[in-house]
C-alpha cells in the first residue's frame, strides 16, 4: 500500500491524467446509458405501461403503433378468438395542443374505459372516466399536464381536461395523455374534417386467465388477416427506432469499454517497463513478487476508483444541465454495474504488467549497469 | 530531422500511443457517422428541397405531416411580394409491399409539384422516383410496389438519392397518387384535392424577411420557416445533433488527455537525453517541435488506420444502424485529432524545459 501510494504522489500528474482520461471515458460510458435508457422509455413508456396484454397493429405499420389504422371490424374479429377476454379499439394521435399559455405537440392515446390499454402506472387522481378527460404522464406536470390543468386542443378548440397522472407512459419522447376512445375521435375529426371516418390505432387484447399472451397472439396472427399482433413486450422490443437507438448507442459503449481497457492496460504496461530496474532492486532486497503486484493491483483499483468519482460527477452535471425533459438520470445500480465492469476489464487489461512483475529476476541487480 | 528519425528507428516506442489514438479515432469516426446517417437520413427530403422557405400551418407546431395549407391560403402565399414560385408538398409514411420480398419497406411517400435537387419533375400518377435506400428491402427499377395496407400500386420509374425523411426510403410521387396513399393509409388523416401539407416557397428577398411578409399576409394562419430552420424541425434532428456533438467533444477531450498522457511517459523516459541534446546546443524549441511532429505523424498514422477500421466496421454493422461515414465528416476529425495530438504533446513542454543540461553531463558523467 505504502509503495503504491508513494508512487503516486511522486508521479502524481501521470496518474492524474490517467485518471482524467479514464473518467471522461466512463463519463461516455454513464451518459450513452443514461441517454439510452431515457430515450427508449420516453419512446415506448406508453405500451410498456398500458394494460393490453396483446396490441394488434396494421401489418403495413411494421410494428409502429403511430403508423397503424386498423379497420374498425378488426376490433370483432379480434375478440372471437380463443383466449382473448376482452379487445378494444386503441386510437394514438400526435395533436397540436395549448398549456400554460404555450403551444406544444403532446400524444393522445384513445381506450375504451374498463376495456384493455389502460395505463397501469397511476401514481395520483383517478383514469379517465367520462370523454375530454385524461391521465397525462407525470414527467410533464410542470409543463402544464398536473392535475386540474386544462389543456386545449388547438384544432377544433376543445378542452382535455387532467384528472390523473401516470408514471413513464410517455409516448414518442412527447407528452402523453390516455383518454377515452371517443375523445380521441372526436379529436381526430377536428384536426382533419376531411377524415371519411376515423379508424383505431390498434386493438388492445387482454388475455383470458389461464392463456398466454404469446399463443393468443400467434392465434390472432392465424385467424385475422392483415394485422400483426405483438405481446405487449415484444411491442415494446421491436418498436422502430428502438432497436436501432439501443444497437447504436451499444455499439458506442462497448468502444468505450474496449479503450478504457486498452489506455489501462498498456499505461500499466509501460510504468512496469519504465520502472524495470527499480522493481528488480526491490526484487533484490527481499520484497516478493506478490507484493509487488499487489501494489501494482492497489494503483489500478484506486485509478478506476477516481475515474468512476469523476465520470459520475460529470455524468450528473451533465444530465442536470442538459435536458431536464427527457428525464436520464444515474442510477447507483447502473453506476456499480458499470464501476464493476470497469474495474475487471482494467484488472485483466494490467495482467501483461503483473506478467512483466512477476518475470523480474532479482539476480540481475548483481549485474552491473542491468538495473540502470 | 531527430524526431523523425526516431519513430523511423523505434517504432515500438510509440505503438501503444497510436493503438490507443486509433482506437479513438474509430470511436469518434463511429459516433460521427451515426450522427450524419440520423441526420442525413431525416432530412434528406427536405434538404432536396429548392426552397427559401417552407411554410406551414400555425396550428401544426413545425409538424409537416399535421400540417394542411388549403388553396385560398395558397394563393394569398402566391402574391406575396418577392415570391417567384410556389409549390405543394405532402408527406405520408407507411409500409410498402415488395414483390417477392416477405418484409415491408419503410417508405415515405412524398407528393411533389416540382422537381427537387438530384428529383426530376413528377412522374405520372401511379409511378414513383425510388430512394436508393429501397435497394435494400429488393425494390428494383421497374417493378409495381403495394403502398400502404391497400397496396396502392406504385411502378418504380428510377432511383434518386440521400432523399430520404425520418429513416423511411422516400418514393417520390405525383401529388394524387399521394393523396390516394394517404387517404388509403390514414383515413382520418386524408388530405382535400388541391390541399397539401405544406408549401415550399422560394422569392427574391432574404429568407427571413419572405417568412415573416408571408405570415403577415396569411394573417398568422401559417408559420413559415427558412429552409434550414425546417431541416433542424424534423422531428428529433436538432436534440440528435446537439447530444452527439456533446459526446465527439468529449472524446476529443479524451484525445487530448491521452496523447498528453503517453507523451508525458515518453518525456520521463528521455529527459536525461533531452539534457544532452541542450547541452551540445539543441534549443527547446526544436526539441519542442520534434516531439510535435511526433504527435502529429503518430495522429496521422491513427487517423488512416482508425478510417480503414471504421470502413471495415460498416461494411459489417447491421443495416438498422444508420452509420453513414461522409468525406467531410473524416477531415474534421482528422483535423480535430491533430490539434488534440497536438495540445496533449505540448503537456510536455515544461518537463523539456525544466532539462538541465549541466544535470545531463553530469549524470553521463
Amino acid at each position: 500500500m505504502f509503495l503504491a501510494l508513494g508512487e503516486i504522489r511522486r508521479a502524481r500528474w501521470r496518474f492524474v491524467l490517467l485518471t482524467g482520461a479514464v473518467g471522461l471515458l466512463v463519463f461516455l460510458i454513464l451518459f450513452v446509458q443514461a441517454l439510452t435508457g431515457a430515450l427508449i422509455g420516453q419512446f415506448i413508456g406508453a405500451i410498456d405501461h398500458q394494460s393490453a396484454d396483446v396490441v394488434v397493429l396494421s401489418l403495413s405499420a411494421r410494428k409502429s403503433l403511430e403508423g397503424s389504422v386498423v379497420a374498425p371490424d378488426a376490433v370483432t374479429k379480434v375478440a372471437q378468438v380463443p383466449g382473448v377476454a376482452a379487445a378494444g379499439p386503441l386510437g394514438e394521435g400526435t395533436f397540436s395542443v395549448r398549456t400554460s399559455g404555450k403551444l406544444r405537440d403532446a400524444v393522445l392515446i384513445g381506450y375504451q374505459p374498463g376495456g384493455p390499454g389502460a395505463p397501469t402506472t397511476l401514481r395520483s387522481g383517478r383514469l379517465a372516466k367520462s370523454r375530454f378527460e385524461a391521465v397525462a404522464s407525470s414527467r410533464n406536470a410542470s409543463d402544464g399536464f398536473s392535475i386540474g390543468d386544462r389543456v386545449e386542443l388547438v384544432r377544433g378548440g376543445r378542452v382535455v381536461t387532467i384528472v390523473g397522472q401516470a408514471r413513464d407512459i410517455n409516448y414518442s419522447v412527447l407528452p402523453t395523455m390516455f383518454t377515452t376512445f371517443d375523445t380521441y375521435v372526436e379529436a381526430r375529426r377536428d384536426a382533419n374534417p376531411n377524415a371519411s371516418s376515423v379508424w383505431p390505432s390498434a386493438v388492445a387484447v387482454a388475455v383470458a386467465p389461464g392463456a398466454s399472451a404469446a399463443a393468443v397472439r400467434d392465434a390472432i396472427n392465424r385467424s385475422v388477416p392483415g394485422v400483426e399482433a405483438l405481446t405487449r413486450a415484444q411491442a415494446v422490443k421491436e418498436s422502430p427506432g428502438v432497436a436501432s437507438v439501443s444497437e447504436s448507442l451499444g455499439t458506442v459503449v462497448f468502444l468505450c469499454f474496449f479503450v478504457v481497457v486498452v489506455v489501462a492496460g498498456l499505461f500499466f504496461l509501460i510504468l512496469t517497463v519504465q520502472k524495470a530496474g527499480a522493481l528488480t532492486l526491490l526484487r533484490a532486497i527481499g520484497i516478493g513478487g506478490g507484493a509487488l503486484v499487489r501494489s501494482l493491483l492497489i494503483q489500478v483499483v484506486l485509478v478506476v476508483l477516481g475515474g468512476l468519482v469523476v465520470g459520475a460527477a460529470l455524468t450528473m452535471a451533465a444530465l442536470g444541465a442538459s435536458n431536464a425533459s427527457l428525464g436520464a438520470s444515474l442510477g447507483a445500480s447502473q453506476l456499480l454495474q458499470t464501476g464493476a465492469i470497469v474495474l475487471v476489464l482494467a484488472t485483466i487489461a494490467s495482467l501483461g504488467a503483473i506478467r512483466r512483475v512477476l518475470r523480474i529476476d532479482p539476480i540481475r541487480a548483481t549485474i552491473p549497469g542491468a538495473v540502470g | 530531422m531527430l524526431a523523425l528519425r526516431e519513430l523511423r528507428r523505434e517504432p515500438r516506442r510509440f505503438v501503444t500511443a497510436a493503438i490507443v489514438l486509433t482506437l479513438l479515432v474509430v470511436l469518434l469516426l463511429f459516433l460521427g457517422g451515426l450522427l450524419d446517417g440520423l441526420y442525413l437520413g431525416s432530412t434528406g427530403a427536405l434538404r432536396a428541397q429548392r426552397a427559401n422557405v417552407l411554410v406551414y400551418s400555425a396550428d401544426a407546431n413545425n409538424s409537416i405531416i399535421r400540417s394542411r395549407i388549403d388553396s385560398p391560403t395558397r394563393a394569398r402565399v402566391q402574391h406575396v411580394s418577392g415570391v417567384t414560385d410556389v409549390n405543394g408538398l405532402g408527406i405520408t409514411l407507411t409500409g410498402t409491399t415488395v414483390p417477392g420480398q416477405r418484409t415491408l419497406a419503410d417508405t415515405a411517400v412524398i407528393g411533389y409539384e416540382r422537381a427537387a435537387n438530384g428529383v426530376p419533375a413528377p412522374p405520372a400518377e401511379g409511378e414513383a422516383w425510388a430512394d436508393r435506400r429501397l435497394e435494400t428491402f429488393g425494390v428494383r427499377v421497374g417493378q409495381t410496389l403495394g403502398v400502404g395496407p391497400q397496396k396502392v400500386p406504385v411502378r418504380i420509374k428510377g432511383w434518386v438519392h440521400d432523399t430520404n425523411y425520418l429513416l423511411q426510403g422516400a418514393l417520390w410521387v405525383h401529388p394524387a397518387t399521394w393523396r390516394t396513399v394517404q387517404a388509403t393509409s390514414r383515413p382520418d388523416a386524408a388530405v382535400a384535392t388541391a390541399t397539401f401539407e405544406v408549401l415550399v416557397v422560394r422569392g427574391t428577398p432574404p429568407a427571413a424577411q419572405l417568412a415573416r411578409d408571408i405570415d403577415t399576409a396569411t394573417h398568422g394562419t401559417t408559420k413559415t420557416l427558412t429552409k434550414n430552420e425546417a431541416v433542424l424541425s424534423s422531428p428529433g434532428t436538432r436534440e440528435q445533433k446537439s447530444t452527439f456533438a456533446g459526446i465527439i467533444d468529449v472524446t476529443f477531450l479524451v484525445v487530448g488527455l491521452v496523447v498528453a498522457l503517453f507523451f508525458v511517459l515518453l518525456t520521463i523516459e528521455r529527459t536525461a537525453l533531452y539534457g544532452v541534446l541542450k547541452a551540445v546546443g539543441a534549443k527547446t524549441s526544436r526539441l519542442l517541435a520534434g516531439l510535435i511532429t511526433q504527435a502529429l505523424v503518430i495522429g496521422t498514422v491513427a487517423f488512416v488506420v482508425g478510417e480503414l477500421v471504421t470502413v471495415g466496421l460498416a461494411a459489417i454493422l447491421p443495416a438498422k444502424i444508420p452509420l453513414t461515414l461522409q468525406s467531410s465528416r473524416a477531415v474534421s476529425t482528422y483535423v480535430g485529432v491533430i490539434i488534440a495530438a497536438m495540445l496533449g504533446g505540448s503537456i510536455s513542454l515544461r518537463r523539456i524545459v525544466r532539462a538541465d543540461p549541466m544535470t545531463a553531463i553530469g549524470a553521463s558523467n
